[in-house]
């Protein structure tokens, strides 16, 4: 499904990925963990080609995002993004929101959209906030709205960039429960989160990337049970301590 | 000679003057329409990704704020016709500069609107498979657009009062109408003050019409 084979990327001088080798399966979800700056959310944001990688190869589904010939545009609407701050279009409605993306890019008719826009909110509960605007819901109602809108495209793949690290504590539930959903109904996700409880219990696959590079990998029962590498330990010391 | 105050001088230029003010409302509405259309294209092409691109729009608005529009219209009316060897109608002058003078500014912005929403505007656009056009076109510029209304209500008004500049290459607007009105009665005080009040009421009214449609745009968008 998507293949990464040594990307790096540079900020100026700044190396902040050193050669990542990742592999996505099909259904699968992939949770990322890591410290902050650790380049978690570069490699993220390097498969849907929000940032350039410097050097590398990122293959989705046969096709190389790389190749100018690739229409990055649709790669996009296969491997749709949910961001941290939810980026919501304050100026639409909620509905508005979840079907620009079927009519635009897609070419639905926008009473089918409606329909498909009405289907999804419905999904991640907020059906009754379909004309709402966005700066009427709350963090974790916007955050589902987000998710409604990334799967209005039927994408391939959902990219969750810290999907629940902006939320109140109270809310950060509603929406993992939504991604749980998803993820039962075979949705392929990569997740980058601190999320560890989502991890444990969701994950395929977690990863632990720190300095640029993937320092660990593993199905999650051993990779919070038996962490070989040290700063792995040391990282889940300090997450655990805190929880 | 003590100076007696005529209230009725005032009444009987109203006529005449109206026609002078429709003139200025022409003259102010052509060359807004039109300098918004050229200040939207320009404050866009200063953010293009183009060197090219920014740097012609950068030395429009740059030669247009440098110098005095007066400059600007008599270069226009006067000078530029003996380069061409062709007369240039007063109207098409009158509003080619207020176009082209307001579009300077009005480019500004459009630029700081347009850059004024946040990024995450346009990476959530395009991480749905939107091009960078259609971001633009369906989320950045409605956005943006609720912030250009101050300042371009504002733009509005300076070029409205602009237009009074445009006496100098003969367009009758309403400056020019009063100057031939005191020519003939010499009530300089009652004539000027008279076009004072009538250019006023209509900077008022165009303070007042953007008012409404900001207030219209937020009850579009907030409830």
């Amino acid at each position: 499904m998507i293949r990464i084979e040594n990307l790096h990327k540079s900020f100026g001088d700044f190396e902040v990925l050193k050669g990542v080798d990742l592999h996505v399966r099909r259904g699968e979800v992939v949770v990322i963990l890591g410290p902050s700056g650790s380049g978690k959310s570069t490699v993220l944001r390097c498969i849907n080609r929000l940032e350039n990688p410097t050097q590398g190869r990122i293959i989705i589904d046969g096709q190389d995002i790389m190749d100018p010939k690739t229409n990055i545009n649709h790669i996009r609407s296969e491997a749709t993004m949910v961001f941290q701050q939810f980026n919501l279009f304050p100026h639409m409605s909620v509905l508005e929101n979840v079907s620009l993306g079927p009519v635009k890019v897609r070419g639905i008719k926008s009473a089918e959209a409606d329909e498909l826009g009405m289907e999804l909110l419905t999904k991640v509960g907020l059906k009754e906030k379909a004309r709402s605007y966005p700066d009427q819901l709350s963090g974790g109602q916007k955050q589902r709205v987000a998710i409604a809108r990334a799967l209005a495209l039927k994408p391939k793949v959902i990219l969750f960039d810290e999907p629940t690290s902006a939320l109140d504590p109270e809310l950060v539930g509603e929406v993992l429960d939504v991604m749980k959903q998803l993820a039962k109904e075979g949705m392929t996700m990569v997740v980058v989160t601190h999320e560890m409880g989502f991890a444990k219990e969701v994950a395929d696959r977690v990863i632990f990337i720190d300095e640029g590079r993937i320092q660990e990998e593993n199905e999650p029962r051993a990779f919070f049970a038996n962490p070989a590498n040290a700063r792995l330990m040391d990282f889940l010391g300090k997450v655990i301590s805190h929880n | 000679m003590a100076f007696d105050f005529e209230p009725s001088v005032m009444i009987e230029s109203l006529p005449a003057l109206m026609v002078g003010a429709r003139m200025t409302v022409i003259i102010t509405a052509g060359g807004l329409v039109f300098g918004f259309a050229l200040g939207a294209l320009t404050g866009l092409m200063k953010l293009s990704r183009n060197f090219f691109v920014r740097k012609i729009a950068g030395c429009y608005i740059e030669t247009i704020r440098g110098t005095p529009m007066l400059v600007q219209a008599m270069f226009l009316y006067f000078g530029l016709p003996m380069a061409i060897g062709m007369r240039i109608h007063v109207m098409v002058a009158g509003i080619s500069v207020i176009a082209v003078n307001s579009g300077a500014y009005i480019a500004e912005i459009v630029r700081g609107a347009v850059q004024s929403i946040h990024s995450g505007q346009m990476e959530a656009g395009r991480s749905i498979g939107l091009t960078r056009a259609q971001t633009m076109r369906y989320i950045i510029w409605p956005q943006a657009f609720k912030r250009m209304i101050p300042p371009l209500g504002n733009q509005f008004i300076i070029s409205l009062k602009d237009t009074s500049l445009l006496m100098i290459i003969g367009v009758g607007e309403l400056l020019r109408t009063g100057d031939e009105i005191v020519a003939v009665n010499f009530r300089a005080f009652e004539v000027y003050l008279t076009v004072g009040l009538i250019y006023l009421v209509m900077t008022m009214s165009i303070a007042k019409l953007l008012d409404i449609l900001e207030k219209r745009m937020n009850l579009k968008t907030q409830r």
